[in-house]
């Protein structure tokens, strides 16, 4: 058993965990944040996504232990309360959440793109997704919802 | 599951190589882990007597990137994504720049290092065929050595290198090629993200008037490890790269790529890509 500190969701956590666990698996046991989904745990579906320290990473492909020290963020922390972050509410009125499996991860790429790249070109938009698969749009709705929380970003 | 294991995350160098010289065997190096964690995970035989993972991540040593006049020196366990956000890579290495912008995805870029893509010796690894162009050479550390080898000397074998088991790389360093090279990086993948390559080729040519002063040629994934062809550089240096030579070349690049597979199932598709992909390399570079 070792112990790690980091950030999580804006709040300081801790936890004892065995040193074999992945990152997904203590965000999902310990901390029951089950918005984050494995899908192939290989690092090819993009679903188990979280931001560390800024940057979008499978959390398939982390060991838990590596996360200490680190910030990290979930789908869980990127709403303001109930407020839904741009990215989910233009999710949702693009019609760019059918299943869902693949949303968590699809949010929270777009985020990491957006905090860096507040103007994206469709072919930046796309690559930063390339990692994130879905089986039900078919992608527009996705790059669209994008696009849009792009624009009303560059509004305000 | 994962087997049981320990992770110990040294802060200097010192403390890794001190490990790594005190046990042996069942020591594995992590530095990204997107290779290594879903190995540990899906229980492969590749990492399966592993008992002990060093996470090289807060070692300053092997982190940063440092250019001066004559080369860039890249700490062994910066991510991709560090690679593609320097400027002088950018620059003056545009064919490491796009080789590495094609690697995995975001994701996987954000985590995986450079010198992780070529310590396992996979085939695939993208990033060789370029590095063995550019002739990078690799700074290895154990407790009582510290020696610099050229990474074509470093791959021995599929899955093999000259790493002893007490020894880790710490640098990657590369010369800045002088402004009369030209080159281009070719890779052909399944899927556009996360593909694992199934041709790389990279070429870097140097002329002047057509006439070939230096040229320099690699594959990878086509070939078992990623290789340099020495025999074909000095065959094209001093020839007119005409459309009649730069197909005479094509076809020998061809040839010798049979010589070092002794032909596998998947040549006979491969081969005259390879073949076309070069030719249209050194049309695209002669323009
Ligand atoms: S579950 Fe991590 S990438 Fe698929
Ligand atoms: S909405 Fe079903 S996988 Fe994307």
């Amino acid at each position: 058993m070792i112990e790690i500190k980091f950030i999580l969701n804006k709040k300081h956590v801790s936890a004892k965990i065995e040193s074999n666990i992945r990152l997904i698996d203590l965000l999902r046991d310990k901390f029951n944040l089950t918005g984050t989904k494995e899908g192939c745990g290989v690092g090819e579906c993009g679903a188990c996504t979280v931001l560390m320290n800024g940057r979008a990473v499978n959390s398939c492909l982390v060991l838990a232990a590596q996360a200490d020290e680190s910030d990290i963020v979930t789908i869980e922390g990127i709403s303001n309360g109930d407020v839904l972050n741009p990215l989910q509410k233009n999710f949702l009125s693009h019609g760019a959440v059918q299943c869902g499996f693949c949303t968590p991860g699809m949010v929270l790429s777009a985020s990491a793109l957006l905090d860096q790249n507040p103007n994206p070109s469709e072919e930046e938009i796309k690559e930063s997704i390339a990692g994130n698969l879905c089986r039900c749009t078919g992608y527009k709705q996705i790059i669209d919802a994008v696009k849009e929380t792009a624009k009303e970003l560059n509004q305000k | 599951m994962m087997p049981s294991l320990e992770i110990i995350t040294p802060k200097n160098l010192n403390d890794a190589l001190n490990l790594l010289s005190s046990k042996e065997k069942d020591i594995h190096i992590i530095a990204g882990g997107t290779d290594v964690v879903p190995g540990l995970n899906q229980e492969s035989n590749r990492f399966k007597d592993i008992r002990l993972l060093i996470d090289i991540n807060r070692i300053a040593e092997v982190k940063g990137i440092k250019t001066d006049k004559e080369k860039i020196s890249i700490g062994a366990a910066e991510t991709f994504s560090d690679v593609l956000q320097n400027e002088t890579i950018e620059k003056k290495f545009p064919l490491l720049w796009k080789a590495v912008s094609t690697i995995g995805s975001v994701q996987i870029r954000n985590r995986a290092t450079i010198a992780g893509n070529f310590v396992n010796n996979a085939p695939c690894a993208d990033t060789v065929p370029v590095l063995l162009v550019y002739n990078a050479t690799i700074e290895i550390e154990s407790q009582s050595s510290k020696r610099e080898i050229g990474l074509n000397d470093f791959l021995s074998a599929p899955y093999k290198t000259k790493l002893n088991a007490d020894e880790i790389v710490t640098r990657i360093n590369i010369p800045i090629p002088s402004n009369e090279f030209a080159g281009d990086f070719y890779k052909l993948g399944r899927r556009r993200a996360v593909a694992i390559s199934r041709i790389t080729l990279a070429l870097l040519m140097k002329s002047n008037d057509r006439i070939i002063d230096e040229i320099r040629i690699a594959s990878g994934a086509v070939t078992p490890i990623g290789t340099r062809f020495f025999d074909l550089e000095k065959f094209a240096k001093g020839k007119k790269a005409d459309d009649e030579f730069m197909k005479e070349l094509s076809g020998k690049l061809g040839e010798q790529i049979i010589q070092v597979t002794g032909l596998r199932w998947s040549s006979e598709y491969k081969l005259p890509v390879v073949q076309q992909m070069f030719y249209q390399l050194l049309k695209g570079i002669e323009r």
